[in-house]
């Protein structure tokens, strides 16, 4: 039982990191229908950033993001505006084809420039742990757990709250309608690439002192960020929220009950079926 | 008058003539190349060809964008593999039962994910991918992350005569050959007959096609199979030829986004369109890899070897060729998205309007 | 006998009904008008028919089989067509590529299909657009089209949903002409239009539909002299 509780804590702690990956994810879908391959590659240049303003300037991780979420933030917004955008209208497919691209060309850079060696970003705390009712809880994962409550929190209250945000949510609810109620389109499409990037990127850093960091890394966490959508319901951010928490579990208890071998072919099939039955996400209303 | 006619009757025999004079080069060609490296690029071009021939068929035609054949080449390879190291069976046997097993999963795989459509038929097309992956690394039949490596290819006989023992690269040309002409003659009679007409109605508008009679899980599927048949063979070939497969190689994300790319760039939806896109594409690629580029660069004494670049470029250039996959694929998604085939005819009807 | 009997039939979207209980008979060789305020339910109705989706409840009923859950291939393939309200021309292909897709409904030949489809060409008077590409006619040329490749399924039932809407008069006189030209032909049809001048002209019967109920039915007299329908229109505005 103990083990059970030691792999559901890791888990929720993974998980709203994971969390953060699928927000990012699906307010790109909800905002323009595309789906971004190279999620996972923002991810990994969010992981690098944070390793080298450690290696040379010193700061620690979870310092950093308040570098990185705005480079982040202008990054995906410089590829909305110049690369994405001029897709918009064309193939779903054609969409997809050039996130790829772009992904390529993202995690290839990164390997011709810094080789694909596996780096590790050490802090003092990297494996330190707490101990609380019998189960050990990493030091790491629990600050970036808890500053990933934060990040959450603000990017409620922005979408909620504030105008944007809820221009934002105007326009993933109906483009054409928000186009109509004039709502700049466009801008909001470049907001939303902005944000997708810079939570991707934060999640890259949040994470960055308990992953491997290398070039090709991004790939495990697209096919992730995929799963967390699909089952929240692409589109809904409380859906991915709810999504990544649970994946994050399932992860980590599967992989204690399942093996760890198997536990991806779980997560897949799981994510089938709920394309296939419930396309809407588990919480999502079935419309027929 | 009488030159429109010319052209006109040029058009449909001309392209014939120069398909049957270009294959037969190809047949030719062994007797007079020596350089067993240049062989080897013909080998690799020929299985992208296939590969990308046999996605043409449900991505380009039927425009089910699959990004998950790498499961069927992965099949396929495994198949032919398997049952030839750990079961004595000979190749020539393995690839058909490759192709059987390989179709057969895939109509199990296409009448339950056909029904979904756009990026969500994408989606999972990658997962289906992505669970053989996971699961070739978990069984012992396909022998994990450690993949299967082939000790040797029993002789092909026919009655007692040797026909080839597989010790040269110049067998595998041939074989390579035959299945992508092969390939390529069923696209041909794919786009010529009723299965290519229901096949671009599906692509250019599921609810339409659907209203005219066409019922969509059989044809999608018809042409899943005709797919698969292509990238299995492709499959088996590449684990033959290269004799050793792992999941990592054959069942990867990365080769699935390459098996599209081949079809993108040449051009999707034409007969050529998948073998321009692995002329352009493979050979460009391998001299990347093999550090030819930079080292002609060095060679050609426009960059010198001492300099920074040119020290960089010998050490990284080999690294970059997935960086051009990925820069020549936003161009093409960008600037030409009927791809490289498409983008010359809009050029020559462009010239054509100028000239009349 | 009649060609096509609608019984009782409702359709249900979660709590709201697009259809209730709507029944009327059509007879073989008419043109009967389907009409209503938008949202009245017309368009739904077609996609019961044709089997785009099943009716919650009810039967319909057409040259003998019951359609009910029947897939529109397999509907198409019993005799009824339809055309959509927004145009679907296969962009890609050329005007007569398009028909062919219909033509192969009825026949594997290519060679077949082709004169089939070029006698539908020439009946919507496209013959001279037969090589271009579908995506890149007018919309009034798309309308036409588009009754070429239902044409080419060799209907007994043709369901039309305006085909005229978007169109200048001169456009629309020739869809009315070509309308009253199928039926020469001794195909049945269904149309909805907005265009109650046209309507009225080319309908032998009439359906009012009105909040996904039938309203009224009879001839263009009769409907004209109904008190609920005009109340339902001026209403309805």
């Amino acid at each position: 039982m103990a083990v059970f509780f030691q792999s559901l804590i890791s888990g929720i702690l993974i998980g709203g990191v994971y969390a953060l990956i699928g927000i990012g994810l699906t307010i790109i879908f909800g905002v323009m229908r595309v789906i971004n391959f190279a999620h996972g590659d923002l991810l990994m240049v969010g992981m690098y950033l944070t390793y080298f303003l450690f290696r040379l300037l010193h700061i620690d991780p979870f310092v950093s993001i308040i570098v990185t979420i705005p480079l982040m933030f202008l990054y995906g917004a410089f590829l909305q505006k110049f690369f994405i955008n001029r897709v918009l209208d064309a193939l779903p497919q054609n969409q997809i084809l050039l996130t790829i691209g772009l992904g390529l060309v993202m995690s290839n850079t990164v390997m011709l420039a810094f080789t694909s060696d596996y780096r590790i970003l050490t802090t003092a705390y990297s494996s330190s742990s707490l101990r609380l009712l019998g189960l050990s809880i990493s030091v790491p994962l629990l600050i970036s757990f808890t500053i990933t409550l934060v990040i959450t929190a603000v990017l409620y209250w922005f979408l909620y709250r504030t105008d944007t945000g809820q221009a934002i949510r105007a326009t993933a609810q109906d483009r054409s309608a928000a186009q109509l109620m004039g709502i700049n389109v466009k801008r909001m499409s470049i907001i939303a690439f902005g944000l997708g990037a810079a939570l991707a990127g934060t999640a890259g850093a949040l994470i960055s002192p308990t992953y491997y960091i290398y070039p090709q890394v991004g790939s495990v966490f697209t096919l992730k960020a995929f799963v967390i959508t699909v089952l929240g319901g692409m589109g809904s951010i409380v859906g991915a929220t709810l999504g990544g928490v649970l994946i994050g579990v399932v992860e980590s208890v599967g992989g204690v009950y399942v093996g760890s071998g198997w536990k991806d072919v779980v997560v897949f099939i799981v994510f089938l079926l709920v394309l296939l039955f419930k396309p809407s996400g588990l919480l999502g209303t079935s419309k027929d | 008058m009488r030159s429109f006619m010319h052209n006109m009757r040029g058009a449909s025999v001309f392209p014939i003539l120069l398909t049957v004079a270009g294959a037969t080069a190809l047949f030719l060609l062994p007797n007079f190349v020596e350089s067993t490296y240049a062989l080897h690029i013909m080998i690799l071009i020929f299985i992208s060809v296939i590969m990308g021939t046999g996605w043409n068929i449900l991505g380009g035609y039927t425009g089910q964008y699959s990004v998950g054949h790498a499961a069927y080449f992965g099949i396929g390879a495994y198949t032919t593999l398997i049952l030839m190291q750990y079961h004595q069976v000979a190749p020539w046997y393995g690839v058909w039962a490759g192709v059987v097993v390989a179709v057969a999963i895939a109509l199990v795989v296409g009448s339950i994910c056909f029904r979904l459509r756009g990026p969500y038929f994408v989606l999972a097309s990658i997962a289906v991918a992505e669970i053989f992956r996971v699961t070739a690394l978990n069984l012992r039949l396909t022998n994990g992350a450690e993949g299967i490596l082939i000790t040797d290819i029993p002789p092909f006989k026919i009655g007692n005569a040797v026909v080839t023992d597989f010790m040269s690269k110049v067998p595998f040309y041939y074989i390579g050959l035959v299945i992508l002409i092969f390939a390529i003659i069923v696209t041909w009679m794919v786009q010529n007959s009723k299965l290519g007409y229901y096949f671009q109605a599906i692509r250019e508008d599921q609810d339409a096609a659907h209203s005219l009679g066409i019922n969509l899980t059989t044809y999608k599927n018809a042409a899943l199979a005709i797919s698969v048949v292509f990238t299995s063979m492709a499959g088996s070939l590449y684990g033959l030829y290269v004799g050793f497969i792992d999941p990592s190689t054959v069942l990867a994300l990365d080769l699935s986004v390459h098996i599209v790319m081949i079809c993108i760039i040449g051009g999707i939806g034409t007969i050529w369109g998948p073998a321009i896109g692995a002329v352009i594409l493979v050979p460009f690629s391998e001299a990347l890899r093999s550090n030819m580029i930079a080292q002609a660069l060095i060679d050609s004494g426009i960059i010198s070897e001492n300099s920074r670049i040119g020290a960089f470029l010998k050490d990284q250039l080999s690294h970059a060729h997935v960086l051009i996959y990925g820069i020549l694929l936003v161009i093409v998604i960008l600037y030409m998205p009927d791809g490289i085939l498409g983008f010359a005819r809009k050029l020559l009807a462009k010239r054509r309007k100028e000239a009349a | 006998m009649a060609i096509l009997e609608i019984k009782h039939v409702s359709k249900f979207f979660g709590g709201l009904a697009a259809n209730s209980n709507v029944s009327f008979e059509m007879a073989q060789g008419m043109i009967m008008g389907l009409i209503g305020p938008n949202g009245a339910g017309k368009t739904t109705l077609f996609n019961c028919i044709t089997g785009y989706y099943p009716p919650s409840q009810g039967d319909v009923i057409f040259d003998g089989h019951r359609m009910n859950g029947l897939h529109p291939d397999a509907v198409c393939k019993l005799g009824m067509a339809r055309t959509w309200q927004k145009v679907r021309p296969l962009a890609k292909m050329s005007v007569v590529d398009n028909v062919m897709v219909g033509a192969l409904c009825r026949t594997n030949s290519l060679k077949v299909a082709r004169e089939m489809a070029i006698e539908r060409i020439k009946i919507v008077g496209l013959e001279n657009r037969a090589k271009v590409l579908a995506g890149s006619l007018p919309i009034g040329e798309r309308k036409k089209l588009e009754v070429a490749r239902v044409l080419a399924t060799q209907p007994k039932l043709l369901l039309l949903d305006e085909v005229m809407g978007g169109l200048n008069p001169t456009e629309s006189e020739e869809i009315i002409q070509l309308i009253l030209d199928i039926k020469e032909i001794g195909i049945t049809q269904m149309v909805i239009e907005h265009d109650m001048k046209a309507i009225m002209r080319i309908s032998d019967r009439i359906v009012v539909l009105s909040s996904g109920e039938k309203l009224a039915e009879g001839n263009p007299q009769e409907i004209v002299s109904n008190k609920a329908v005009v109340d339902a229109y001026l209403g309805g505005d």
